[in-house]
């Protein structure tokens, strides 16, 4: 028996509607990255991480849970109303993932800060009053909850006078810049990407990479936000060659994460698909998004070797 | 119904032969558009006048019936209009009668109606499509808007036709055994009491339909038979015969066989006034010409102003064969007639958005259907709004 989407759905909403997240996470592991940065608080200008990096090992560990549970046993907890009866069971079957996991992400949102630094940025951070964007509510078709959860969001932005968000990943980018308009009225806050950002400003190199490397494209950035040239200029600046495959750029192919938590199994098979595809053009794959790092990565061992584009960043403007 | 549909597909995922079957096919469907529409550019400029084209059709949807039927008399062939399924199944019943041979050619305005289990029951029906002869062999639902049968496997195939009396043995050849399916149909051609087809598009402005094919059999579906019914939905109307011919081959084109082989233009039955200048019909082609428009839910969903631009889809099937999940199960991941990205619009028109709202969360948003959607469908922007409805007035 597969996973009852309906009840994991309503898990979600739960969640998300009383913690403010769909996975419980602390505010040291959500801040920990910006410890010894000094980044001012609050500003007209911020840093706006939208805890997806940060949440992506806790949503890991969720999910290897969900794929590894008996299906019969779990059709059997479920009928007892043992695993989903409230918001508290989410931790039933929630291992906190590995401390290195969430280092790991902590540093490639301190890289991302500090190539901004680098190319010359102001920008503030809101620290603990950082929330959650809501794209999950949005994704799953929970619209009454999301424009609730997104009033919120915009009203934290205002309490502390933000008027300009930098984003970091693509769902993100996405929701906040083309999304909260049509749902918050007078919501006037720019809204724009740090691969956006890093690309306007020209960073000159620190180091040459001369590398064969391909991209994956996130269906967001490429179809939705227009962010294909950027990433591509900042990767060759480097001296690394793009070997582009067949479905890169707005007919990119997607990495099956948006599916992970309702249906890891498809999620898997679409990420098979993918990084097969991938595999036939380069080995070592260049990925923009904490969704598709880690559903690329369950399948990934082996075919392809997964790289988030900000460690590269690192390794060129960086050090 | 969502956990009975997950249920379906889980299965689909680990159902091998289906997966071979959809992965080789995609392997050859999923370039071919890229290659015609490089190679025709002027292909690009059709999509935007069908689309146009459209617009003025679907909001001016009444007029455009009406006049698609006068032509249609005009030019001696019969039309109807049918609001639903069982008027337009009553219709043609009517006209067929019973006990009667039946050959029939792809088309999914049938499949929706499911016209070939309705004329069984008192007549004999034959798919003429050699897929669509292995989905009515083996029961199954069709798989793809232009490709039904693209999860089946050549040994399948084989033991299906067998099964039926086609005179097939396991070690032929492709060839051989499109051979027997030939020798097969051609006699139920010849003795058909009618045939009945769909419609690739309509023109309003001459009352013609267009029907692709490659095969060939839709030639002889539409031209052996003494009567020929044809049926297709409202929103194949054009408003000229110019576009209409521009709706056939770009479908063509976007399910990655370009040039189609056969384009049939038909305007009415034979006739010939060749003694002594009497018009007769009825001459090598059919004496009866008979046009149904189907609405069945159209016209109602024009409404809808999310569902509504459904409506501009020319049934291409390249927004499945590129879906991530379809490519995996096929039309698993649907309703009852259509599914992958555009199955969920089109399942929200002919069976309710209720059902399609229950379909819609297997969706990854990934926005690849829009990109490669001739006419630039916002399949997304549907299958969220379907996905909003689910958890308002479903759940
Ligand atoms: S929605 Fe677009 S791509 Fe899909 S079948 Fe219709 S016209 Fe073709």
């Amino acid at each position: 028996m597969p996973l009852p989407m309906a009840d994991v759905i309503t898990m979600i909403k739960n969640n998300i509607s009383k913690r403010g997240t769909p996975l419980p996470i602390s505010t040291g592991e959500a801040t920990g990255w910006a410890m010894d940065l000094d980044i001012p608080h609050g500003g007209e200008t911020i840093l706006y991480t939208g805890l997806l990096y940060q949440l992506t090992p806790f949503i890991e560990s969720v999910v290897d849970r969900l794929d590894k549970l008996d299906d019969e046993s779990l059709g059997g907890l479920l009928k007892a109303g043992k695993v989903f009866s409230g918001i508290l069971d989410i931790s039933r079957f929630f291992v906190k993932p590995d401390k290195d996991e969430i280092r790991e992400q902590h540093n490639k949102i301190k890289r991302i800060a500090l190539l901004l630094r680098k190319a010359g940025v102001e920008f503030g951070y809101l620290y603990k009053d950082e929330m959650y964007s809501g794209v999950l509510l949005y994704d799953l078709g929970l619209e009454d909850e999301f424009k609730k959860h997104a009033e919120k969001v915009f009203n934290k932005f205002r309490k502390h006078g933000v008027k300009k968000v930098i984003t970091i990943d693509p769902h993100s980018t996405h929701v906040l810049r083309s999304v909260y308009p049509q749902y918050i009225e007078g919501f006037e806050i720019e809204v724009k990407n740090y691969l956006e950002i890093l690309s306007e400003r020209g960073l000159s190199p620190e180091n040459n990479i001369e590398e064969d490397i391909t991209i994956h494209d996130p269906c967001y950035y490429a179809r939705y936000e227009d962010i294909i040239q950027q990433p591509r200029s900042l990767l060759e600046n480097g001296g690394l060659h793009i070997v582009e495959a067949e479905k890169s750029g707005r007919l990119t192919h997607c990495c099956g994460g948006p599916l992970e938590s309702l249906s890891p199994k498809i999620a898997a098979e679409i990420a098979k698909y993918r990084a097969a595809e991938l595999s036939g053009y380069c080995d070592k794959v260049v990925v923009m998004c904490p969704i598709c790092y880690s559903n690329l990565k369950r399948v990934a061992r082996g075919i392809i070797e997964l790289t988030d584009i900000s460690s590269i960043l690192w390794k060129i403007y960086g050090d | 119904m969502l956990q009975k549909a997950s249920e379906e597909i889980h299965r689909a995922l680990y159902m091998k032969s289906l997966r071979k079957g959809l992965s080789r096919s995609v392997n050859r469907l999923v370039p071919a558009p890229y290659r015609i529409l490089d190679r025709w550019r002027y292909l690009l400029g059709y999509t935007e006048e069908i689309r146009e084209a459209k617009e003025k059709v679907l909001n001016d949807i009444d007029y455009y019936i009406d006049a698609t039927m006068k032509m249609v008399e005009e030019t001696k062939g019969h039309a109807y209009y049918a609001k639903t399924k069982d008027e337009a199944v009553k219709l043609v019943k009517d006209l067929v009668g019973k006990d009667k041979l039946i050959v029939k050619s792809k088309s999914m305005v049938t499949e929706e109606l499911g016209l070939r289990e309705e004329l069984d029951r008192d007549n004999t029906v034959f798919e003429t499509d050699l897929g669509e002869l292995l989905i009515q062999f083996s029961r199954d639902k069709p798989m793809h808007t232009t490709a039904p049968a693209i999860h089946i496997t050549r040994e399948k195939a084989i033991m299906l036709l067998k099964r039926h009396g086609v005179k097939v043995r396991d070690n032929m050849s492709t060839m051989e055994i499109v051979g027997m399916v030939r020798l097969f149909l051609r006699e139920k051609f010849v003795k058909a009491d009618a045939g009945i087809s769909g419609a690739n598009s309509i023109a309003a402005d001459t009352g013609s339909i267009f029907l692709v094919s490659n095969e060939g059999n839709i030639r002889n579906t539409t031209s052996l038979p003494p009567i020929h019914i044809a049926i297709t939905g409202v929103e194949k109307i054009m408003p000229t015969m110019e576009l209409a011919f521009k709706q056939a081959v770009t479908q063509a084109a976007y399910a990655g066989l370009y040039p189609p082989t056969y384009v049939s233009v038909i305007s009415g039955p034979s006739s010939t006034a060749d003694i002594e200048f009497e018009r007769v019909y009825g001459v090598h082609g059919p004496k009866e010409v008979h046009v149904i428009l189907y609405d069945g839910g159209r016209v109602e969903a024009l409404k809808d102003e999310v569902i509504s631009e459904q409506l501009y889809c020319i049934r291409c099937g390249r927004c499945q064969a590129e879906c991530p999940i379809w490519q995996l199960v096929g039309n698993t991941w649907g309703g009852r007639v259509y599914g992958g990205p555009m199955g969920m619009g089109w399942t929200a028109i002919i069976e309710g958005i209720e059902k399609a709202s229950s379909l819609s969360h297997f969706c990854l948003l990934c926005g690849k259907c829009r990109e490669v959607c001739p006419m630039k469908i916002d399949m997304p922007r549907i299958i969220r709004y379907l996905k909003m409805y689910y958890f308002k007035y479903v759940k």
